[in-house]
């Protein structure tokens, strides 16, 4: 039991709240509200509490130590993204699906963590297309928008057809070694003509979930239509549990053909950071312009990937701590401004200095954090990623990741200019944001400049990570 | 006895790569959002079968458990995409997705 | 030799549906031709001797994901021809990436030789006794998480599906 707990305890709390909400009257939904943040803190919390790892079903479900810690960074975005939602939920037109929300993101939730824990390709599978499916419905959710229901279709469209890809991929897989768990399948792969067709068929599958470049086309429409909440879940959470469980798959399973798998990752890299830069610069409106910087982050992280080694990891999931909360935190000032004035674009945050001071200070640590300037724990992210790749002896590669590193800089210096510089003769109005958005936001910027500073964290992920040597 | 022949697996992996691609082509040629649904549905059910092949030639179960693992994950996967489909159909009165152009570069 | 014939018939009856999904010009066509597809490939179950598959098969997509489609094709009134098609070039390379991704896969597979090849005529593993006991034992966490993404399902169809009251 208490191998599974992060698990059964959000399962727990899903029924707690679906049980709640029938009981509540329609004009009473927000009142789940509170309960819901704060059974998501408790299991939070409980979480951190050491747990004993092992390996329950015959293998098909193993927890370990990294596993944990894992869930826990996931918990903690799950329970910001709650907290950034709550302005938005109370808005007219939502206040009917409220529990909705709630119950579909902690769905997505437990399909994650149940996918990170997989020993098994079946386990694995479910779990992947739980923490998608739902995220459809999500990204639909406000119905009557024309923008919402088309990230809606879009979204279950690409994600359908990447799940066939990956399930050819992983039927291939089947066929030649006759077994589908993870340990059982890594000594039998030799790299055969099928498998490599099978690896590349999973990879294909994967990268679409990631969204790396040449399968990146749905993201930005997905990310501009659906709710900001929705699309800071999409970028950072959903992400991040599938850039883990891809690392370890690729490091357990396909270790043995890391060379082949090195290369393809190598120009994929590439092609994605320098497409998600380059797409980025031209972008007006902020949610588009985060989407293809997520992608352009997606490409960063494989630089860990390619790293192979302890270090490697260490430095992907390090990197994805520090992306949750500098992205939730840029998020989070989009969407508190898109929820109260309905404005999206770059242009229209001129002059966000002088009207709201301390929500442009927060964009600003964020997007100086994603950039990777400093004293912030973005920097160090970049900076262990770039090491990781360098260790391996790809020079090319990094130097190319530091040229459009300092393309990133440019286009979010663009946004920052915008909001200190500029002047407009219209600027956002003061806006009186609620406690909860000031709490998710203050988090976030904790979280950036903490991180930062505390070299134990990192140290703590690189004693439970492991490589290929 | 009978004279039972059984069949060479190499039938069944050429019969479900053919399916597959035309389930593939299907998703690249159509514009009406259910038939690229439909053809979705296809490429999925040729990875049944090849799971099913797979399973029944080498003796081993965990392939066809696997099938009925991608039936149920199938059907919910049809239902969310089918209501928002009607969803779109509402908005737009039409599932061409050439209409779903909304959001541009 | 009966059975290849039979496999033979299926093969091509369900490749034939197949394309004809996609060849039909109104969506109730579509829908009734897959249709079609899924009973060739449920007869494709019982030959391997997979009748838990076959049952379920015909139960899960025939009995309920087609009447889903035909559902949403009869409610939405949508049996009409489709107004615009996508140009012919389109359609022209979508075929031949199509037919490439085709003959790399034959080609990959052409090769695959299995290690103890078993009869699919004799073999136990698909009767329900023996798949629900595996089901039941290994697979448990699976089946349970199954249910979890049903009932997802259902709360996103609803919430989807419901009528706007404000």
């Amino acid at each position: 039991m208490l191998i599974m707990r992060h698990e059964l305890l959000l399962i727990a709390i899903t029924v707690i709240l679906l049980i709640v909400e029938i009981f509540l009257p329609n004009t009473q939904k927000h009142k789940i509200i509170l309960p819901a943040i704060l059974l998501m803190a408790a299991v939070t919390v409980i979480g951190f509490f050491p747990g004993t790892p092992g390996v329950l079903f015959g293998g098909m479900f193993q927890s370990t130590q990294l596993t944990m810690m894992f869930k826990n960074i996931l918990n903690i975005g799950v329970l910001i993204v709650f907290i950034q939602s709550v302005d938005w939920l109370k808005q007219d037109q939502n206040k009917e699906k409220i529990s909705e929300f709630f119950l579909l993101m902690l769905a997505t939730l437990i399909g994650m963590n149940y996918m990170i824990s997989s020993g098994d390709f079946l386990m694995f599978y479910i779990g992947l297309e739980l923490a998608t499916i739902p995220v459809a419905a999500l990204a639909a959710f406000e119905r009557l928008k024309e923008k919402s229901a088309e990230a809606g279709v879009k979204l279950i469209f690409s994600s359908a057809l990447s799940s066939g890809i990956l399930l050819y991929g992983l039927s291939m897989i089947y066929g030649t070694t006759g077994t589908m768990y993870f340990a059982d399948v890594a000594p039998l792969i030799t790299g055969v003509p099928l498998q490599v067709l099978a690896f590349i068929f999973f990879f294909a599958g994967m990268a679409f979930k990631i969204s790396l470049v040449p399968f990146h086309l749905w993201t930005a429409d997905v990310y501009e239509g659906a709710p900001v909440n929705v699309t800071s879940y999409l970028s950072v959470i959903s992400k991040g549990a599938a850039v883990f469980i891809f690392t370890i798959i690729l490091y357990t399973v396909f270790s043995k053909i890391a060379v082949m798998w090195s290369d393809l990752i190598y120009v994929v890299t590439i092609l994605t950071i320098t497409v998600g830069n380059l797409f980025a610069l031209r972008q007006q409106n902020l949610k588009r312009f985060l989407a293809f910087s997520s992608i352009a982050q997606a490409g960063f992280i494989l630089l860990g990937v390619i790293g192979q080694s302890q270090l490697g990891m260490t430095t992907v999931i390090y990197f994805v701590l520090v992306y949750i909360f500098s992205n939730l935190g840029a998020f989070g000032v989009v969407g508190i401004i898109s929820n109260r004035t309905g404005k999206e674009n770059i242009n229209d945050y001129d002059g966000l200095y002088r009207t709201n001071p301390n929500l442009s200070l927060v964009m600003m640590l964020a997007l100086f954090s994603l950039a990777g300037i400093p004293p912030l724990a973005g920097f160090f992210g970049k900076f262990f990623l770039f090491t990781a790749a360098a260790k391996q002896g790809y020079y090319i590669l990094v130097l190319i990741a530091l040229i459009n590193t300092i393309i990133s800089l440019y286009y979010y210096l663009l946004v920052i200019k915008a909001m200190l510089l500029n002047n407009s003769d219209h600027p956002i109005a003061k806006i009186r944001s609620d406690n909860y958005t000031r709490l998710g936001l203050l988090i976030c910027v904790a979280g950036m400049v903490i991180i930062g500073f505390t070299s134990s964290i990192y140290e703590m992920v690189f004693n439970l990570s492991f490589g290929l040597y | 006895m009978t004279t039972l022949q059984s069949i060479p697996i190499q039938y069944y992996l050429v019969f479900c790569s053919l399916l597959f691609s035309i389930g593939v082509v299907g998703v690249l040629i159509k514009r009406n959002a259910l038939v690229i649904l439909m053809s979705i549905e296809l490429m999925i059910n040729s990875i049944n079968l090849l799971l099913a092949a797979f399973s029944a030639y080498t003796n081993d179960p965990a392939g066809q458990i696997f099938v009925f693992f991608i039936m149920v994950v199938a059907a919910a996967e049809v239902a969310i995409g089918l209501a928002i489909v009607v969803l779109i159909y509402r908005t737009t009165h039409t599932i061409d997705i050439n209409v779903l152009n909304k959001l541009r570069w | 030799m009966f059975t290849e014939y039979i496999f033979h018939f299926l093969s091509i009856l369900s490749l034939f549906s197949a394309v004809m999904v996609l060849a039909s010009k109104k969506p109730i066509h579509s829908v009734l031709f897959l249709t079609l597809a899924f009973f060739a490939i449920a007869g494709h179950y019982v030959l391997l001797n997979a009748q838990f598959l076959a049952v379920v098969h015909v139960i899960v997509y025939a009995g309920a994901i087609m009447v889903l489609f035909l559902f949403t094709v009869m409610l939405l009134n949508l049996n009409k021809d489709e107004q615009s098609q996508k140009p012919m070039w389109v359609k022209i390379m979508a075929v031949i990436a199509g037919g490439m991704l085709m003959l790399t896969l034959i080609g990959i597979l052409r090769k695959y030789d299995i290690q103890s090849v078993q009869d699919p005529m004799t073999t136990q593993i698909g009767l329900v006794k023996n798949l629900g006991k595996i089901l039941y034992n290994d697979y448990f966490v699976p089946f349970e998480l199954s249910s979890v993404l049903f009932l997802t399902a259902m709360v996103g169809a609803v919430l989807l599906g419901k009528k706007e009251q404000i």
